[in-house]
């Protein structure tokens, strides 16, 4: 057992004008998850505590939240993998937040809906499914991996400074179907993307690919973008 | 109500991007600076050449400063090499996959070129 302090974001629409922290000390196995130390303070401590999970297992991409200043998903880190016996936690930046560690998550799927996120091809059907082959499937297989937690948008600083920007998680489901052999809206995609609040408000600071619990390489999405705006060719 | 969603730059200078946040913040802050200083060349030569003033000779003098110069060289080559880093990333964006190494490759150009900057205003500053 290993004693650590925890330490949280607290805002209360209701009671607060301003946010406060509060501080939990607990004794907890360096294997718990930071999720897990939520869960104790919420069933037995505070139970007002409010945060968003569902699946606790990195998949839905539910509990994303800074951890120690660091965007991650409460889910997959555990207490010994932060190195310290002082734990953080914080809500997401560059969303408003609505209690504790639950931010409003609307902009982020207005973005999300922006760059059409799903299949187009208006040629008919085939007789059996759509082919594709294994290098053309490899082509985007690292932005299928997305679980629009929302991690990678709210770690960019472009985002923070200006809420118009699509946001590193909106082009990386555009890229998904852009290199997507089957699919025939790459053109109109791209042009969504070329605008003032598009790809080329990336100035490659990494935070998103650092971010992302999926480590999905989302600064080389965003380049590929780019690169296919500006060169009109997507090999 | 809910809260704001504007971070603060405090707020934002805490969150803990690593190495490439911190180039980024530097390339930002150096490009100022490189304004500042270019802005201020051409207002003091103008000012010497014209009028003769003594604000220009000021300028001039400060300009001239062995650690000026050190904290100018800085900031000019760290701009220039962490812009061709970018540049480089940008042209060719599989090589994003290694911009960890990237940033290692930038400090082992960067170090050798400002090294002779030191050896040069050092001696030049102390020795003479």
């Amino acid at each position: 057992m290993k004693k650590i302090t925890l330490k949280l974001f607290r805002y209360n629409p209701e009671t607060d004008k301003k946010p406060h922290y509060d501080t939990f000390k607990m004794e907890v196995e360096p294997t718990d998850r930071v999720l897990d130390l939520m869960e104790k303070v919420k069933g037995y401590e505070d139970g007002t505590l409010s945060f968003r999970r569902s699946c606790a297992h990195g998949v839905c991409g539910s509990c994303s939240m800074r951890i120690n200043g660091e965007n991650m998903l409460a889910c997959k880190t555990l207490v010994q993998d932060l190195g310290t016996n002082k734990i953080t936690v914080e809500p997401m930046l560059g969303l408003t937040v609505l209690k504790d560690m639950i931010v409003d998550m609307k902009p982020f799927f207005i973005h999300y809906e922006s760059v059409m996120p799903f299949f187009v091809n208006d040629e008919p059907d085939p007789a059996q499914e759509r082919l594709q082959s294994i290098e053309d499937r490899e082509r985007f297989d690292d932005t299928t991996k997305c679980i629009m937690c929302g991690a990678c948008t709210t770690s960019c600083p472009s985002f923070w400074a200006n809420e118009e920007y699509v946001g590193p998680a909106a082009i990386v489901n555009a890229h998904r179907f852009i290199f997507d052999s089957r699919d025939k809206a790459a053109a109109e995609r791209l042009q969504i993307l070329n605008d003032q609040f598009g790809v080329y408000r990336c100035r490659t600071i990494f935070n998103c690919t650092v971010a992302c619990p999926r480590d999905i390489q989302i600064t080389k999405a965003i380049g590929e973008v780019k690169k296919a705006i500006a060169t009109g060719n997507l090999d | 109500m809910a809260l704001n969603r504007k971070v603060s730059l405090f707020t934002g200078l805490k969150y803990k991007g690593g190495g490439p946040m911190w180039a980024w913040i530097m390339h930002r802050l150096s490009g100022l600076a490189m304004v500042f200083f270019v802005g201020g060349h051409i207002i003091a030569g103008f000012l010497t050449q014209q009028f003769g003033s003594e604000v220009g000779i000021a300028i001039n003098t400060i300009y001239e400063n062995w650690i000026f110069q050190l904290a100018l060289f800085f900031l000019v080559i760290f701009h220039a090499v962490n812009g061709l880093r970018v540049v480089i990333l940008d042209l060719w964006p599989a090589l994003l996959e290694y911009q960890r190494e990237a940033i290692w490759l930038q400090w082992l150009t960067f170090i050798p070129i400002y090294g002779l900057v030191l050896v040069v205003v050092l001696k030049d500053a102390l020795g003479g």
